[in-house]
């Protein structure tokens, strides 16, 4: 449990987080937004596990993608109540 | 005038969202890309603070691993150079690093309720403190230990002939730090070899392929080598 919440956390304050709420916010289309969180989390995990696959562990993987795909919706959410253009 | 009969948070939360016409863009831009400098230099800075050895010894349950890592080559050793306590418990990648701080919460909730406050208890706890540290070096490869040590670096003719032919078996069998360097900063608990044999029939277990795909570096020098003879 407290692997995974450290997992959690490493992740909201790493790529997937931050660059993931940045791209979000850069759109108005949410599923946009989810999806290029869902890709920078694929990216940073990548890139942790020295870009080989047999490096990737899958749970890391899964919550990467999810902290990813939550925080571009946030920002998208955000982009949505917080501009008019 | 109309009477405002939002809520105090319903206010704030209205105020948060409206446009501010006063403020350019450039304003904004510029003010949160200082905002954010500030802030972000000042979370790393703190989060380096927590690796210092002040900090990781300032709690009175760290004694009695201080004092053991104290009479060890990496606190004094012919070089000068020192392993801190955060050079071999904190991953210097971002990432890892920040999971490590994570998971050390649970280090502030047992010296609050005393789970190893005395050294009766402490002896009680190190054969699974160390169980546990042992677990994550051999799932790592032993990763903090090769920010500075690694078999690459390491000349054989220059090492003593034990050590020597032991680091050639290690990359032989694709072995880790971890593997022979228990207790190498604190003391070792009874049992720690059954204890050690356990956690990696665990791991093995666990993985499909039994750690090989962590010995890209011994995978290296092991061709390296045999080209040579070759």
């Amino acid at each position: 449990m407290l692997d995974i919440l450290g997992t959690i956390g490493g992740n909201v304050l790493s790529l997937p987080g931050i660059l993931g709420l940045a791209l979000g916010m850069m759109t108005r289309k949410l599923w946009l937004g989810a999806l290029m969180g869902g890709v920078v989390g694929v990216i940073e995990t990548l890139i942790f596990a020295g870009w080989q696959l047999a490096h990737v562990e899958t749970l890391e993987l899964v919550i990467a993608i999810v902290v990813g795909v939550c925080a571009g919706s946030i920002g998208t959410a955000i982009r949505l109540k917080g501009a008019t253009v | 005038m109309a009477e405002d009969n939002r809520g105090r948070i319903r206010r704030i939360w209205d105020w948060f969202w409206s446009p501010i016409p006063v403020l350019s863009v450039g304003f904004t831009l510029i003010a949160g890309f200082l905002a954010g400098i500030l802030f972000w230099g000042g979370f790393h800075w703190t989060l380096e603070l927590t690796n210092t050895e002040e900090f990781c010894t300032s709690c009175h349950s760290m004694e009695t691993n201080l004092g053991e890592y104290r009479q060890t080559i990496h606190y004094n050793n012919h070089s000068g150079v020192r392993a801190i306590c955060s050079d071999c418990h904190v991953p210097h990648e971002w990432n890892h690093k920040i999971k490590a701080k994570v998971m050390a919460v649970k280090d502030v909730y047992h010296e609050l309720v005393g789970t190893i406050g005395t050294s009766e208890k402490y002896e009680a706890h190190r054969l699974s403190m160390a169980s546990a540290v042992w677990k994550k070096m051999k799932e790592s490869d032993s990763r903090e230990c090769r920010n500075c040590h690694n078999f690459a670096y390491m000349d054989f003719t220059i090492q003593e002939a034990r050590a020597a032919s032991e680091h050639q078996r290690a990359i032989d069998n694709n072995m880790t730090c971890i593997d022979c360097h228990q207790g190498i900063a604190h003391s070792l608990p009874p049992d720690y070899l059954e204890e050690y044999q356990k956690v990696t029939e665990e791991l093995s277990a666990q993985a499909a392929e039994p750690l090989e795909k962590h010995a890209a570096a011994g995978d290296d020098i092991r061709s390296f080598l045999q080209n040579s003879t070759d």
